[in-house]
C-alpha cells in the first residue's frame, strides 16, 4: 500500500508542468560548464571552478528551490485540495503516508540534482584530474535532498504558507544571514550538505570555506531530518478530517 | 394580467413616476421596474483621484497596513535588515574616535542587494497580482480608470515601497554620520555633494528594481509562486553572471553581467557617485565603462514598464 501511495505521488511531481521549469533550471549549471569548456577553460588554470559551480550554484541555489517546489507540493498540495481525506481514510497507519511522500519528493529532487552533478562533473572532469569531488558531490546533494524534503514536507504539514515560509529558511537565513552571522552554517542544511561532499571528497585542501567536519555535518543532517520526519508524522496523526471533502 | 399591475400600482407611486419621467413624457408602465435605487448624488472625483487612491491604497497593502499583524512581519524585517549596515557604521562612529567611515553610501547596495531582491519578492506580490487573485480586476476596469493607469499606478506604489528601503538606510548613515561629527553644520557642508548621488541612485534602483518585481508578480496571480518568481529573477541572473563574469571571464561573457538587474544597480551607483566599484564584485570584475550600467537599467526599466502596461491591457479581468 505504502508503494501505491510513493508510486501515485511520484506521478503527480513528474507529471507537473512546474517540474519542467525545475528541470530547466537543473540544466543551467551544466551549461555553464559547457560554456567554460567551450570558451577554453580548464581545471589546471581554474582549479576552483568545478568545486565553485557545485557548491556555490547547485547546492546554494538549484538545490534548496527543487526541494522547496517539490517538498511542499507533495503533501501540502493534497492538503490544499482536500485529497488528504482519500489518504488518511486509508486502513493504512498515517506514518506511513508521511514516509511515502518524503519518499516521493526525495527522489524526484535527488534524482534531478544528482544527474545535474553528474553532467557538471562529465563534461568538466574528462580528460582532467580530481574527478574524486564529482562523487563526493552526488552522495551530499543525495543526503541533502532528503533533509531538504523532509524539513519542507513538515513545513508543508504545520502551515498553508509553506512555501514562504521555506523560502524565508533558504534564502534569509542560509544565504543572507550566513554572511554576517558565522554560527548559522551549524543551522543549515547546505552547509551540511557542502560540509559533508568535502569530506568524501579526496582533496588535498578544503573545498570551500568554513565547512563543518563530516561526521558533525551527517550527525547535523539525520538528526534534522529525523526530526522533521517525526514532527511530520506527528501532525499527520493528529490530523482531523473535517467535514469539507 | 400583466397588463393590470402597472395600473394598480400606478396610482401608489405617482411620486416616484412624476420623478423618473422628468426626461420627457410620463411612462406610466415603466413605474413598476423603477426599484427604488438610490442614485450617487455626491461629487464625482473622477480620474486623477481614483489612481491617487489605488496608488496609496497599493502602498499600504504593501506594508501591511490595515492588514493582519502577520502581513507586517516580512517588510518590516527585511527593512530592518537592510538598516543594519548603517547601524553598525553609527556605532562604530560612537565608539571609535576620529573618521572610522567603514560603510560608504556609495558601497551600500553592494551590501543589502540580497535583502533588496527579497524585500521585492515580498512586496511586489502585494502590490500586483492581489486583484487577479481576489478576481476584483473588474470591478478597477470598470471605474474611471483605465488599464493603462492601473498599471502605471501599481508601478508607482512599488517604486515608493522600494525607495523606502534604498533611501531610508542612506538617511539613517548621512543624519547619523553628521550627528556623530562634533561639528554639525560643518559635516553638512562638507558632503552636501553626496545628497544627490544618494538619491540619484535610490531612484534608478528602486526603478528597475520595482519594474522587474512588479512584471514578475502580475503574471503570476498565485502569490507564493509570485515570491518564488521574484527571487529566481533576481538571484538566479547574479549567480550565473557571476560565474560568466568571474570564472570563465572571456570577452564575450562578461557582457552577461547586463543580464543581472542587482549588479546593473551596484554598477550604476558606483558611476553615479564617481567612484570605482569594488574590484572583487561582479561590476568591478566585469570592466565594463561604468555609465553603460546606469544606460542599461534605464533600458531595462523601460522595457519591464512596458510589458508590464501591455500585460494590463491584454489580461482578463
Amino acid at each position: 500500500m505504502t508503494r501505491v501511495i510513493l508510486g501515485l505521488s511520484l506521478r503527480q511531481l513528474v507529471a507537473q508542468r512546474r517540474t519542467l521549469l525545475l528541470v530547466l533550471l537543473a540544466a543551467l549549471p551544466v551549461a555553464l560548464a559547457v560554456l567554460f569548456r567551450v570558451t577554453g577553460g580548464s581545471l589546471e588554470e581554474n582549479p576552483d571552478f568545478a568545486a565553485g559551480i557545485m557548491a556555490h550554484f547547485i547546492v546554494a541555489l538549484v538545490l534548496p528551490l527543487t526541494a522547496l517546489v517539490v517538498g511542499t507540493a507533495a503533501l501540502g498540495q493534497e492538503l490544499e485540495d482536500g485529497t488528504i481525506v482519500y489518504l488518511v481514510a486509508k486502513p493504512l497507519p498515517r506514518w506511513q503516508v508521511v514516509l511515502a511522500k518524503i519518499g516521493a519528493a526525495w527522489i524526484v529532487t535527488a534524482t534531478l540534482i544528482a544527474s545535474s552533478v553528474l553532467l557538471v562533473g562529465l563534461v568538466l572532469f574528462v580528460g582532467q584530474e580530481g574527478a574524486s569531488q564529482v562523487p563526493a558531490f552526488m552522495v551530499a546533494v543525495v543526503l541533502g535532498a532528503l533533509g531538504y524534503t523532509a524539513l519542507f514536507v513538515a513545513l508543508s504539514i504545520r502551515f498553508s504558507r509553506a512555501l514562504i515560509i521555506g523560502l524565508a529558511y533558504v534564502f534569509v537565513w542560509e544565504s543572507l544571514l550566513s554572511q554576517f552571522i558565522a554560527g548559522v552554517r551549524f543551522l543549515s542544511v547546505g552547509s551540511y550538505t557542502v560540509s559533508i561532499a568535502d569530506a568524501l571528497a579526496d582533496s588535498p585542501s578544503r573545498l570551500v570555506d568554513g565547512a563543518l567536519s563530516g561526521v558533525n555535518a551527517a550527525v547535523l543532517l539525520a538528526a534534522l531530518t529525523a526530526l522533521a520526519t517525526w514532527y511530520a508524522m506527528r501532525r499527520l496523526a493528529a490530523y482531523q478530517i473535517s467535514e469539507r471533502v | 394580467m400583466t397588463q393590470a399591475t402597472p395600473d394598480t400600482k400606478d396610482t401608489k407611486d405617482t411620486k416616484d413616476t412624476q420623478d423618473a419621467g422628468r426626461a420627457g413624457a410620463p411612462d406610466s408602465a415603466s413605474s413598476i421596474y423603477d426599484l427604488g435605487y438610490r442614485r450617487y448624488e455626491g461629487e464625482r472625483l473622477g480620474r486623477r483621484h481614483a489612481i491617487s487612491a489605488l496608488y496609496v491604497e497599493s502602498l499600504r497593502g504593501a506594508f501591511g497596513l490595515g492588514r493582519s499583524a502577520g502581513a507586517k512581519v516580512a517588510p518590516a524585517v527585511l527593512i530592518g535588515i537592510a538598516l543594519f549596515p548603517a547601524v553598525v557604521q553609527l556605532l562604530i562612529g560612537a565608539l571609535v574616535p576620529g573618521d572610522a567611515e567603514l560603510i560608504l553610501a556609495s558601497e551600500y547596495y553592494g551590501i543589502i542587494t540580497y535583502v533588496l531582491a527579497l524585500y521585492a519578492a515580498a512586496v511586489a506580490p502585494d502590490i500586483a497580482g492581489r486583484d487577479q487573485r481576489n478576481r476584483s480586476l473588474t470591478l478597477y476596469f470598470s471605474r474611471a480608470i483605465s488599464r493603462t493607469d492601473y498599471a502605471l499606478g501599481k508601478l508607482g506604489a512599488m517604486v515608493t515601497a522600494m525607495l523606502m528601503i534604498t533611501l531610508l538606510p542612506q538617511v539613517l548613515l548621512f543624519v547619523g554620520n553628521a550627528l556623530s561629527t562634533q561639528d554639525f553644520g560643518g559635516y553638512l557642508a562638507e558632503e552636501w555633494d553626496l545628497v544627490a548621488p544618494i538619491i540619484g541612485s535610490a531612484v534608478l534602483g528602486s526603478l528597475l528594481i520595482a519594474s522587474i518585481g512588479v512584471l514578475v508578480a502580475a503574471q503570476m496571480p498565485h502569490r507564493a509562486f509570485a515570491t518564488v518568481g521574484i527571487i529566481v529573477a533576481f538571484i538566479l541572473p547574479v549567480v550565473i553572471a557571476g560565474i560568466m563574469v568571474n570564472e570563465i571571464d572571456t570577452a564575450a561573457t562578461r557582457y552577461a553581467i547586463f543580464l543581472s538587474p542587482l549588479d546593473l544597480v551596484e554598477g550604476a551607483t558606483a558611476w553615479i557617485f564617481r567612484v570605482e566599484p569594488d574590484a572583487f564584485a561582479t561590476p568591478g570584475r566585469a570592466g565594463h565603462a561604468l555609465w553603460l550600467y546606469a544606460v542599461a537599467s534605464v533600458a531595462w526599466t523601460a522595457v519591464a514598464s512596458a510589458l508590464l502596461v501591455r500585460r494590463y491591457r491584454t489580461v482578463q479581468a
